[in-house]
């Protein structure tokens, strides 16, 4: 796996906060949560705004669920 | 000699000793002697037959003051002060080789527990001391005060050595005191000299024993079992030494060999402490590949400093001073400090690496491998092991020797520079992250005994848990909704809404509030970081319900990735979902029904449409029925290929005329070679080419790395490729000829995916009796109608190809139908949405796996991560590839 704040390569099996490295990683990404740092930049892209593909292609990635 | 006596010079050595160590002075100021002072050069001792005298006395009480209290010159009579009497003795090899004197040092552990250390300086002088000797009134040779006098050394005498190395100014002479028995070998002019002592008192005076073309320094010496408690020598304690000594001096070899055990290793660094750098984070990641280094001086003071950064979070910085190592820090480690700190931030404020968090000194250490190594002329010790430099001056020294060099080195080395303060920089966050972590669980526990749930939660009244379900709402008015369609007794709603952020000023990001971050992870209840439990969950489904549009898949994206990571294990075990709200309402005469996806909208119309309809052909019969199904399906599943390669600026009526006529297949390759075009159908077809070209050219082609697929393909004409060509040959200077050829065998290659299924469905048309031709609108003279024609019921719709027959039956199937795309959560009632969304009954739930979230946070990787980080270069050069991988 990679640490998605260091960037290290690790295993899955060494590391006692997955999906990070090392619980000081969790604790960074925890705190970048709560400084309001992680955002989706809103693209100007009017294409993707019209488009309802996008929309409905998600849908097929996940399997449905017997409810 | 009476005691009395004795006590009263005992006084007076003390205060001799302390004259000497204060002022710098020796007894020995003969010029005459200097330039052949090797080490600690003795004072006085009397033969040894002779009787005691007034003079006498004063040596005598050298040797007893050691032997009383050994303590007081080398620390401690443990294995610590055992060990330091073989590094005394190094010390004076090691001062001979850095004054380019020697070039080797041999360490030895003897069989019977005694230590030779050798070296091939140019020997202790051996001749008669004349100030010393006229001192003690009698014959004495340098060597011998060397042995048997302290304070009498070269190094005490300002030149002698430019950079001494032990300074503790007790040197061999302590050695020979404490020691059972010593004995010194000296080749030097021609000869060897030879002198032996036990516990300090020499056997006979000097004696040359011999001719010899070598030249150095040999001490063998036995620690005494009367002082010391431990008498075995470790190797290991003194490789440790001894490699650190070969590090602090670069370029003087060391070998230390256990005849004990026959062990041997030799050190030897061209680069030093940069070295010992390497050495120090052999095992772990650098964050940058250049060990920095500096060895400057100022004011008599040699400063060297050598440091890197690892990917550890600790501080690991060597310090010493005169090769001593100063475990307990002193001023020169506060200069090193200062500086470093200084220099960073100076250099990351003035390049605006910094927003909020300005890292701290503890935050620019973190990692931080170094050592530093001054050299004094003077060194004050203080602290409980006397392991502190006390010295004020050398903390300025330090501090802009060092500053100097980094503020230029981080100047010239921006790479280099920036990985190390982002190293800083993150260390900053850790912290304050830390701080929030610890804030938020503060905050958890002190709501634990109030109540503690978020004013925005509607909870449910069941504490069931698996039954229990927490809807996680993008905005307020579908909050609003959802709250009024729940089943209040075991679904619960929380809205979210995406707080848009202006960082900077020409974007927004969307992003998570703080409050909405610590409401869900209140209201999911499993907490945070280790202090997480999955039993103590309050829910045992927790959905994200986001509108069908950019806005809630950023939101849902956003949600995914914060459950990925903060919580993973409530993912790992199933417990996320999400919801599907339908897209669309139908209403037909008799009822209302919802349809969840644009695919199954566009299906559903196209079995309306279909009912009785005809598709007459204008020949061979009309086509209805299933046939007619067949047809349309097979038709409406080419449009979205058949879009797929007009994108790429290829049309449809272009590519027909490559159709191969005997297979009626496409080509799926189009391939650049020679500033010309071609077209290959298969895979066998394109190899076949390539191997003929190989032949006829008789050279291997070489195949560009241009994109295999994407919109660029508009550009890849032969006209594209020459600009590359082009640079190509002004590389080339050397040899334009060559060069050329290789750049004309350059060959791209570019594969057209969607022609694959548009060749597969030109098939099954085919059975349908369909050629491509029937796909493309034809230019035809004749006044004679339409070229096809669409009959349902009495209507007729006239067609120039079939590629609009799905759409004009959908339009028939429209007819009597009120259909009404929802935009938002926010455009159901309360009812529809229950009925829809929230009602166990007809909704659909998706559980999230871990695949799906992976993916998720792998778009978050590439879509978002730190706001703090511009992106937009790469968002925009990837912005066609993210596309496809909405989740």
């Amino acid at each position: 796996m990679r640490c998605p704040i260091c960037q290290l390569e690790f295993l899955s099996s060494s590391s006692p906060a997955l999906p990070f490295c090392s619980a000081r990683c969790r604790e960074i990404d925890l705190g970048r949560w709560l400084g309001e740092r992680y955002g989706l930049l809103t693209m100007p892209d009017p294409e993707a705004d019209e488009e309802p593909e996008n929309d409905w292609a998600q849908k097929e990635n996940s399997p449905p669920v017997s409810d | 000699m009476s005691p009395s006596k004795n006590l009263q010079n005992n006084k007076n050595m003390a205060e001799m000793n302390q004259q000497n160590s204060s002022a710098g002075e020796t007894p020995d100021d003969d010029p005459s002697t200097d330039a052949v002072q090797d080490g600690p050069v003795a004072k006085s001792k009397m033969e040894a037959n002779d009787e005691y005298g007034a003079k006498d006395l004063e040596h005598l009480s050298d040797l007893e003051h050691v032997r009383e209290r050994p303590s007081m010159y080398i620390g401690d009579t443990t294995a610590r002060g055992l060990h330091h009497l073989v590094y005394e003795v190094v010390d004076n090899s090691i001062d001979e080789a850095m004054a380019k004197f020697a070039t080797e040092v041999l360490v030895t552990i003897n069989g019977d527990g005694s230590v030779t250390v050798e070296d091939d300086g140019r020997g202790i002088p051996t001749e008669r001391h004349e100030q010393l000797s006229e001192q003690m009134g009698h014959e004495v040779s340098t060597l011998e005060g060397v042995m048997t006098v302290l304070k009498f050394g070269g190094k005490f005498t300002k030149g002698a050595y430019q950079t001494s190395g032990g300074l503790h100014g007790v040197g061999v002479t302590v050695v020979n005191f404490l020691s059972e028995w010593c004995e010194v070998e000296i080749c030097r002019d021609g000869h060897v000299y030879h002198q032996e002592y036990e516990r300090g008192i020499p056997k006979s005076d000097v004696r040359r024993v011999g001719t010899t073309e070598r030249r150095g320094t040999k001490t063998t010496f036995k620690p005494d079992s009367q002082i010391f408690s431990v008498t075995k020598f470790k190797y290991g304690t003194l490789v440790k030494r001894l490699q650190e000594l070969a590090f602090l001096n670069r370029g003087v070899k060391i070998t230390l060999s256990d005849t004990r055990s026959d062990e041997s290793e030799t050190f030897q660094y061209e680069d030093g402490i940069r070295e010992y750098v390497n050495f120090l984070n052999r095992a772990s990641d650098v964050a940058h590949a250049e060990v920095l280094h500096v060895d400057g001086e100022s004011d008599g003071v040699n400063v060297e400093v050598a440091l890197q950064y690892s990917g550890e979070y600790t501080e690991n910085v060597h310090t010493y001073v005169n090769n001593i190592s100063t475990t307990e820090g002193g001023t020169h480690l506060s200069g090193f400090r200062s500086a470093l700190t200084r220099s960073l931030n100076n250099y990351g404020k003035k390049m605006n690496l910094f927003r909020d968090l300005v890292p701290s000194g503890d935050d620019v250490r973190e990692g931080l491998t170094a050592v530093l190594s001054v050299r004094v002329p003077h060194p004050q010790f203080e602290g409980q092991t006397k392991t502190k430099l006390g010295n004020s001056e050398v903390e300025g020294i330090v501090n802009s020797v060092l500053g100097e060099y980094l503020n230029k080195y981080l100047e010239e080395n921006p790479k280099t520079a920036k990985a190390i303060v982002r190293k800083g920089l993150v260390a900053a966050e850790a912290r304050e992250s830390a701080r929030k972590a610890r804030q938020l669980i503060r905050e958890r526990k002190g709501a634990l005994s109030g109540g503690g749930l978020p004013g925005k939660l509607r909870d449910c009244s069941s504490r069931d848990v698996d039954k229990c379900e927490l809807y996680l709402v993008e905005g307020d008015s579908a909050g609003g909704s959802a709250e009024g369609g729940r089943m209040r007794e075991y679904q619960a709603i929380l809205p979210l809404r995406g707080k848009i952020i202006n960082a900077y000023k020409s974007r927004e990001d969307k992003v998570l509030a703080n409050e909405e971050v610590r409401s869900m992870i209140a209201a999911i209840g499993t907490g945070i970081g280790e202090e997480q439990d999955l039993s103590k969950r309050r829910y045992g489904r927790i959905v994200i319900m986001t509108d069908a549009d950019v806005d809630g898949s950023h939101i849902r994206t956003l949600l995914l990735t914060f459950f990925y990571r903060q919580m993973y294990d409530l993912v790992a075990h199933g417990h996320v979902y999400v919801a599907q709200p339908p897209l669309f309402r139908v209403r037909n005469k008799k009822e209302t029904y919802y349809v969840q996806t644009e695919e199954e909208m566009k299906d559903q119309l196209l079995e309306l449409g279909l009912g009785d309809s005809v598709f007459d052909p204008g020949e061979d019969g009309l086509i209805e029925g299933e046939l007619m199904e067949k047809l349309c399906r097979t038709v409406a599943a080419l449009e979205d290929s058949v879009i797929a390669l007009e994108r790429r600026g290829i049309s449809l009526k272009g590519h027909a005329e490559r159709q191969d006529p005997e297979t009626l297949k496409l080509p799926v390759y189009h391939v650049f070679l020679l500033g010309k075009e071609f077209w290959f159908t298969s895979r066998q077809q394109l190899d076949q080419f390539l191997e003929e070209q190989e032949k006829t050219l008789g050279r291997e082609l070489q195949i560009e790395a241009g994109r295999a697929a994407g919109k660029s393909t508009q550009d890849e004409t032969p006209e594209s490729a020459q600009p590359q060509g082009e640079a190509g040959k002004a590389n080339g200077k050397a040899q334009p000829d060559v060069e050329e050829s290789r750049e004309e065998l350059k060959i791209r290659i570019v594969e057209l995916h969607e022609v694959r299924s548009i060749n597969t469905l030109l098939q099954d048309l085919d059975k349908l009796g369909f050629s491509i031709e029937a796909l493309i609108p034809q230019e035809r003279t004749g006044e004679e109608g339409a070229r096809y024609i669409l009959r349902r019921g009495d209507s007729e719709t006239g067609l120039e190809d079939i590629r609009g027959l799905p759409g004009a039956i959908r339009a028939a199937g429209e007819k009597g139908l009120q259909i009404t795309r929802f935009k938002g959560l926010g455009e159901m009632n309360a009812e529809e949405l229950r009925e829809t969304t929230l009602d166990p009954k007809n909704r659909t739930l998706l559980r999230v796996r871990m695949d799906d979230v992976s993916a998720a946070d792998n778009l978050f990787r590439i879509l978002m991560g730190d706001i703090v980080e511009p992106r937009r270069e790469f968002i925009q050069k990837h912005a066609l590839d993210v596309r496809n991988l909405d989740v």
